[in-house]
Formats: structure tokens, sequence, C-alpha cells
């Protein structure tokens, strides 16, 4: 039986975060915001506000005080009234990224750490690809790791490196992780929550916070296969990776398939409690590829298009 | 209560205690394994505590093994038992033959003893709870064993601690033990009340070959006869005796009889042994047994009858001057060893001594015509009546015995009789038992024994006639040697160490003393009780029976040395013979007298029983004119289940193993 994976950040893999093949596909993908968001900068998303794109919007009176530039002459020319020319206006959008890096992702076969890590960079390249804002962010207890205001598609080294070099350790702790967030990242946008969601504290407090900024949340919780089909045998003594926490188990047909019905009644309630708030659930397990993740199954839910 | 299988109770905790440690050890040793979380673990341990309202029992399934392994230990300690027959309720008394026929060695290596020991065990094993049993062993003599019980450890034990003897087998006296204590039994000690009484029923372990069946009778309560054994092929010696010859006295003449038990003919070397040397050796072939002997059944015997005798005489000459210690072997395997050999002690060669006590010359005129003229005997005394009563007690024995191989008196009472051979003529040896009546006048001589060694070749027709004699009262075992038409007239007595010829006649009221008759008569009893062969002499017995020791003057102490070397002492102060009883192994034994080398005296032990070296068991067996039910083959009795029980406890304790594992293996 494979133990938990010892190595938590294997250089040599860093590199191959995401293979550049899989890189040009990804460029051809977008993030998709079921909410308009205002923005401080231009960019390439339709905005609320009208603004100066060539896309024509409408029409409106003129009024004293209006930008002579936007009349229309010929409007003019026929009506001899003045009306203004609107376009539409286009602005960009913050990506945020949550990575949860906390001791309990340091398990499974493959990695659950590594897989959040590359589904975290292909998000980013994705977003960066489009001129969005890109904020990166990596807790366990506490926000370990911030890095906000990434645009454009050099910013992706940075990328790779902030990945690269945040380690995985500590207690996972969702709330307090989400609120130091919410403060922080004051703007509306997309956030992307990579995690899986072992927290004995809870995950409800956690998205509470996120939820009060308004932001368009998507949330991946990601197993490892030696989680959703446990390869355990005898009698055991289970140790908590990030507690030390005991418990003592003997295994029968009947321990498994109540440990089986209680993940996926875990798995549901978070499904559930993200369905009935607005949140975007995906159940992701790391023995699927995650390129098929990425360019499948989100683009099938509809995260990418 | 009772721990009727104490050793059950010890195997099956020796079982169960390490089995529940071992389990025990399993269960604890866990294993650690670290994992992302114990979130859903702990919750799935918590909802399976929770959820179920037997989950004790249904979680642990090894513990409802675990429970009905305990079950069927329990039950084993129970000693519960199949009741395969109807076992009896009434008290049982065993007989266990252990006489010389036991010993034979069966099929697979094990004696008929052993054989009949472990039917018996197997008898009261299956007795139930509240019926008392009691063990019998007999040969030659009957011994408690093992009085009434119901502890069935204690009989299994004694029936284990049987050994065999080389006796005949005699069953009278057992089944006189066996009703006298059952009647004890039923009564409670009390004595015999008729009519409360319930008698014991008799189970007798033998294989039916027994001596005095037929003139023994079951009185109370039912017998069964377990039939033991199935060899049949024997041969043994069944008749031996050695003697100096009168004329030689530097020859041992060795006779032994050879008897075929068998079913099928034999051949076989015989050969003579003195001191444990060989010396001589011939060949026998005899027949098979003839169908009297065997096995009823074995109808094939008589289709084909065998040519051959199944017995044959053996003679030996063996020049000896110095004594020693002679036997007869029968050189072959088979399946009783004991009567294959015979040994008999033989003395140096000596002159005879014969003494004559009368008053009268004419009697003496021919008595030394007899033994001196005659017989030619160098060492002839004569003595009167009162010469004999003054004479010293030197002069008249020697080392407790008589000085004299024969004394004959003549019309004289005495009481002066050391250990020795005597005929009396017209007088009486003053012993109990015997006593002298009125006249007999005109009475003619009926009957005589011809066939005895006293009158063999003795004429004693008309020519021979008694005017009168006197009527005699005799002790029960005296033979009658000559009788009248309603009284004795010659009798012979043979107590321990005396013999004495005893004629009703004064000499001189017959004309027997100037017949050849009489000379042939004293040529007799010199050569039967002078020179008489060892089982004539006392020093030839059967296994168990008595030996007499004469004693020596002044000897205090007696050492019996016995086969197998151990030795027995006797207090012999003051006494002039004295008897030894513990004779029950073949061999020679051997009486030294306050450790005097020189007065040692050896007596043989052979068994020489016709009916003991008849192997083949008795199909059916008759006591009186009783036929006895047979039980052949092995005995159905309770059988025990504990050991059944034991076994389910260890599939149990094998299936939870595989439980256990194959739980771990999910």
């Amino acid at each position: 039986m494979a133990d938990v994976i010892a190595s938590t950040h294997p250089k040599k893999e860093d590199d191959s975060l995401l293979d550049p093949d899989f890189m040009t596909r990804l460029e051809q993908l977008e993030i998709v915001s079921r909410k308009i968001h205002a923005s401080r900068q231009k960019g390439e998303r339709r905005s609320r506000r009208k603004g100066e794109s060539a896309e024509f919007a409408d029409y409106r009176n003129y009024v004293r005080g209006d930008d002579l530039r936007h009349i229309d002459w010929n409007v003019y020319a026929r009506l001899d009234r003045l009306f203004l020319k609107l376009f539409l206006e286009e602005e960009d959008l913050n990506v945020s990224v949550l990575v949860d890096v906390s001791k309990s992702m340091d398990s499974g076969e493959p990695s659950k750490a590594l897989y959040a890590k590359r589904v975290a960079a292909a998000m980013a390249y994705i977003a960066l690809c489009n001129y969005d804002r890109v904020t990166l962010c990596a807790y366990h207890e506490n926000i370990v790791g911030f890095q906000q205001g990434l645009r454009g598609r050099r910013m992706m080294p940075q990328v790779v490196k902030f990945l690269d070099e945040i380690p995985i350790e500590g207690k996972s702790h969702f709330a307090v992780a989400a609120r130091q967030f919410a403060l922080r990242q004051t703007q509306k946008g997309v956030v992307l929550l990579l995690s899986d969601f072992m927290d004995k504290g809870g995950f409800e407090a956690g998205f509470r916070y996120l939820l009060g900024r308004q932001m368009d949340i998507y949330a991946l919780q990601i197993l490892s296969p030696q989680e959703v089909e446990p390869d355990l045998t005898g009698d055991l003594r289970l140790v908590d990776v990030e507690d030390e926490d005991v418990a003592e188990i003997t295994v029968s047909k009947l321990l498994l398939d109540k440990y089986k019905a209680n993940l996926q009644a875990y798995c549901e309630s978070i499904r559930q409690y993200c369905t009935q708030r607005g949140v975007s659930y995906y159940l992701a397990i790391t023995k699927h590829p995650f390129e098929t993740l990425v360019l499948n199954y989100l683009r099938q839910r509809g995260l990418v298009r | 209560m009772n721990f009727l299988s104490l050793q059950s109770l010890l195997i099956a905790s020796a079982l169960a205690i390490p089995a529940l440690l071992l389990l025990y050890f399993l269960k604890l040793r866990r294993q650690e394994r670290k994992i992302s979380s114990t979130l859903l673990w702990k919750k799935a341990v918590q909802d399976l505590q929770v959820n179920a309202p037997f989950q004790k029992l249904r979680k642990n399934l090894l513990l409802f093994l675990q429970l009905l392994i305990l079950a069927a230990v329990l039950f084993s300690l129970g000693n519960p038992v199949a009741n395969m027959t109807k076992t009896s309720e009434r008290n049982i008394v065993l007989l266990i033959d252990r006489s010389g026929s036991m010993k034979t060695i069966e099929e697979d290596g094990q004696t008929r003893l052993d054989l009949a020991k472990n039917t018996a065990i197997d008898f009261v094993q299956g007795l139930k709870g509240d019926a008392k049993a009691m063990v019998i062993g007999f040969a030659d003599r009957a011994d408690v064993i093992c009085s009434f019980t119901d502890d069935v450890r204690r009989l299994v034990r004694r029936i284990e601690g049987i050994e065999p003897t080389d006796g005949p087998s005699l069953i009278g006296e057992a089944l006189q033990l066996a009703v006298a204590y059952s009647t004890k039994i039923a009564t409670g000690g009390e004595g015999w009340a008729p009519g409360s009484v319930e008698t014991a029923d008799i189970e007798l372990f033998s294989d039916g070959r027994i001596a005095d069946a037929a003139e023994e009778y079951v009185t109370r309560g039912k017998m069964t006869y377990y039939r033991t054994g199935l060899a049949a092929d024997n041969a043994g010696i069944v008749t031996f005796d050695v003697r100096r010859e009168l004329e030689q006295p530097g020859v041992v003449s060795v006779f032994a009889q050879i008897q075929n038990f068998g079913p099928g003919p034999i051949t076989s070397d015989v050969s003579l042994e003195l001191d444990g040397r060989m010396l001589s050796v011939q060949e026998v072939n005899l027949g098979p047994a003839s169908l009297a002997t065997t096995r009823p059944t074995d109808l094939s015997l008589a289709e084909n009858p065998d040519a051959l005798p199944s017995s044959q005489n053996v003679i030996f000459k063996l020049p000896n001057e110095a004594g020693g210690v002679v036997g007869v072997k029968l050189h072959r395997e088979d399946a009783l060893a004991l009567d294959n050999l015979v040994t008999a002690p033989i003395d140096p060669p000596r002159a005879i001594r014969v003494l004559a006590v009368s008053d009268r010359s004419k009697i003496l005129f021919w008595l030394k015509r007899a033994f001196v003229t005659s017989m030619e005997i160098e060492d002839y005394t004569e003595m009167s009546t009162s010469e004999y009563e003054k004479a010293d007690t030197a002069d008249l024995s020697v080392e407790g015995r008589s000085a004299f191989d024969l004394i004959v008196l003549d019309n004289h009472d005495t009481d002066r009789l050391w250990p020795g051979n005597y005929i009396f003529f017209g007088g009486l040896p003053k012993i109990e038992g015997i006593e002298r009546g009125e006249n007999v006048d005109e009475q003619y001589f009926v009957n005589w024994r011809e066939s005895h060694p006293l009158l063999r070749y003795v004429p004693l027709d008309e020519k021979v006639y008694v005017i009168k004699w006197k009527r005699l009262k005799l002790p029960d075992h005296a033979l009658k040697l000559v009788e009248g038409q309603d009284s004795t007239v010659m009798a012979f007595i043979s107590d321990p160490g005396h013999r004495y010829v005893i004629s009703a006649f004064d000499l001189m009221e017959s004309n027997f003393r100037w017949q050849p008759a009489f000379f042939i008569f004293l040529q007799n009893a010199v050569m039967y009780l002078a020179t008489g062969g060892l089982t004539d002499t006392g020093r030839l017995v059967a296994p168990g029976d008595t030996i007499t020791l004469p004693v020596p003057p002044g000897a205090e102490e007696a050492t019996i040395r016995r086969p197998d070397g151990s030795t027995d002492e006797i207090d012999v102060k003051n006494r002039t013979t004295a008897t030894y009883a513990k004779t029950r192994q073949c061999g020679l034994y051997k009486a030294t007298f306050d450790d005097a080398k020189d007065t040692t005296e050896s007596y043989a032990v052979n068994i020489l029983d016709p009916t003991e070296s008849l192997i083949a068991p008795n199909n059916q067996f008759t006591i009186g004119a009783d036929e006895v039910k047979t039980v052949t083959g092995e005995i159905k009795a309770n059988r025990p289940l504990w050991p059944y029980a034991v076994g389910i406890a260890l599939v149990f304790l094998i299936f939870e193993w595989w439980v256990y594992n194959r739980r771990v293996m999910i």
C-alpha cells in the first residue's frame, strides 16, 4: 500500500507544472464569470459601464458638459438635434486562485498538493492570457503566500515561482484564511478555491467570508484515490498528519462501507451548500489527469470556455 | 460432583487459554498508519458504534465464535457419553483372568491380558454414574483388585495395574469373592437378608480356558463372558519329570511330553540343558491339535486330519554325578512362550537308606530279604520299636528331614515323624485324622489301583489273602490304594513333607509277606518314595502351589530367592517345616537357611498345564451346566463425547482464525 507521499514539492516537477503543448491549448480558453464586475483598468471584458470600445451600444441626448467628440454628427444633420453615440466599455477581470497548502494536501498518489498547484497554474495562465488580473493566495492556518496584480502572460514565470516556493505544511483552517483573504482582496471577481476541505473547523464559515464580498466563487475539492478507496487492512492506528489525532480501527467491510458513505455524504454536503449559495462546486480525484480536468471537465461544467 | 475427566479439563484448558491469549495479543497489536485526516474515519467508527443496537455482538463475530468454542469446551467438561448400549445400572463385578495363558501375545503385539484390561477399561468407562463396580483378578487364586466403587478413574487405574501371573485359571474362588462382596454391598454390609438382595452382575474378561469352569456355578446375578484374544498357535511342554535310575544312580532320566495346541502341524527342536548349557537336541514332529481341544468352529481340521499325533514324549538320559539345574526347552516362536521352557533342580546321587522297625524277627527276615537280598540296598538298618522311640534325634533326622529315605514300621504307632516316607504295616502314624476302628473279618479285596506307581505290577489276586484287618478312619485327602467290601485295606496319604503308606492289616495276619507281590510292592515303594522324581518329592510344583521347606534344626530364618532375583524372608524359628506360597512366577526358587550356602534347596515352578497351553480362546463358555452369554470383538460401551466436543472447538477456532484473517484482508 502506498503510504502518504513524503515529498512535498519535488523540484524537478516544478518545471513541468505546465508543459508547453498544454499551455498552447490553454491559451484558447478563458475563465467565465457569471457576473459582470466593475474594474479599474481597461481590459478585454465587457463592463457595465459605457466606454470607448469599438462596439456600439446606444444613443442618448446630449447634456451640457458631454464630450463633443462623442456627438453623432450624422444624426444632428438629419434631425437637427444633438445625440451622443455610446460604445460598450471593456475592462479586465479579477481572478483569484486560493490554494490549500496544508499538510493534508501532501498525501495521496498522485499528490493532491501538486495537483492543486497544477490546476492553479493552469487557471492562472488562462487568466493571464486573457489579460485578467490574477491574484494567487496560498493558505493553511492563515495566508502564507499572497501575490496580486499579475497581468499578461509574461507574468507566468512569477506564477510558477510563487507556486513552487510555497511549502506544504501546517493545519488547515479555511475560515481564518478566507477572512484574511476577504480583507485583503476588496475587488470583486472570480475566486477559484482549491482544497480537499479536510478541515475539522468546517467549511461553511470560510465560504461565508468569501460570499460576503460578492465574489464569483468556484470550489474545486481535490481528493486522492486513497481517500476515495482506502486500501487499508487489519487493526490500525490511524494518525492524522496535521494534528496527530488518532483513530483506532479494525478494518472491516462494514467500516469501509461506512467510511465511503460518510465521504460521499461529506462531499455532497459541500456541494449542496455551494449550490444553494451560487457557488460552483467540482470534485477532482487526482488519479484523473489534470489536463483532462481542465480541458474537458471544467469546460463542460462552464468554468472555462 | 465428580470430575470424571480431569484429563479432558486439562487438555481443554491447555487448548483454550493459549488460543484466547493469542487472539488477545493479535487484537492489541495495531499497526500505525498516517493518513491525511481522521475526520471521516472517526465519524465512521462513531456511526458504527451508535447506529447498531447489536453492535457489540455484530462487531464481534469473533466473540461469537469464542463463545461457541467455550461452549464446546464446557460441554466436554461435562463428560458426555453416547448411549450406544444400555448400560446396567446394577452393580458389576469384573473378573479379569490373569493366568498364564493370558500372557499369550496376539497379532498386534499386545498380550491377551492387555486386551482384556483394555476391554474392561472400556466397560467401566461406560458405567452409569451411580453404578458401582469391583474388580477381581484371578489365576490360581483370586484377589480383589478394587473393591466396590463408582470412581471410574480409580477402577481404571487399578485395572491398568493388574500384573500377569504364570498360574492356572481357577474361577471358583473369584466367584465366591464376587458373591460375598456383592451381597455385602447390596445389604449395606449388614449381612445377607433373603429377598432384599440385588446381587451384582458378573463380567468375565478371559480367553475362556478355565480349568474348574465345569465344577463351579454362578449362584446369583448374570454372567457375561467377554472373549479375549484370537491366537491359537502354541506348542508347549505339558509333562516333565526328572529322576535318577535306581540301578544307575549316576544317570538322570529326563522325561518331557510336548503337545501341539495349534491348528497346524509343527516341527521343532527340543533341547536338554544342564545349568544353562545345551547338552542334547531331539526333533519332534507334531500334528495339529485334535478337534476337541481347538476351536469348535474350526471344521477345516476335520476335513484334513493329520496322521501325526498332537503330542510326543521325549526322554533324555543324562549322566550326572554333581547335580545342577536341568531344563528342557522347546525351540519355537509361538504365541505363548511361557510353556516352552521347564526347569528342575537335581541332586547328586546318594545311597538309599532304609530303616525297618519291628519287634518280630519273622517280619524283619522278610523285609531284609526284600531290601538287601533282592534290591541290594546297602544302607539297610533294623531297629526294634523301643530302640526307635529312644533313638537320638540326630540318628533319625538330618537337617530337619528324616535321615532315611524310607522307614518301614511293623505293628507300631509313633509320633516320631520327621519329613520323609513311611510305610506302616498294622501300625498308624500319630497324626490328626487317623484312627483305628474295629476288626474287619472274612472280607476280600474288592478293588485296588493297579495304575498307581505303588501297586504297578503288584498281583493282588486270589493268591494274596488277609485274615482280618482294622477299619480305619482316614483324612479326606487319603488315597485308597486297596479296598475291601466296605473298608479300606491300604491307603496313601501325602502331607506336606510327609508321605505315608498305611496298611490296615498286620503282616502276620496275611500271606502277603512271602508272596512275590510283597517284593514288587516294596520295590515300587523304594522307587516311588525313596528315589521318587521331583514331582513326587514336592520340589517341582505348579505356579501358585505351596512349597514346603523342611527346616534344619536350629535354623531361624529362611531366605527365598525368586526367579526374578528378588528375595523373601520367612521366619522358621522352632519349626520343622515352613511353607512358601508366592510361587506365581515360573522358574527356580532357591531357599537358604540363615545365609548358609550349604543348606540351599532348589524348587522348580513350571506351568505344565495343558489347560493354560491351550490358548485358542473358548467361543462358548460354560460354567457349571449353564452356557454364559458371550461377547466378542470390540465392546460397544458408552463412548465419551468430550474428544468430539474438543474437536468441534478446534474447528471453531480454525474458523475464527479464518474469519479474522478474512476481515483483515477486506
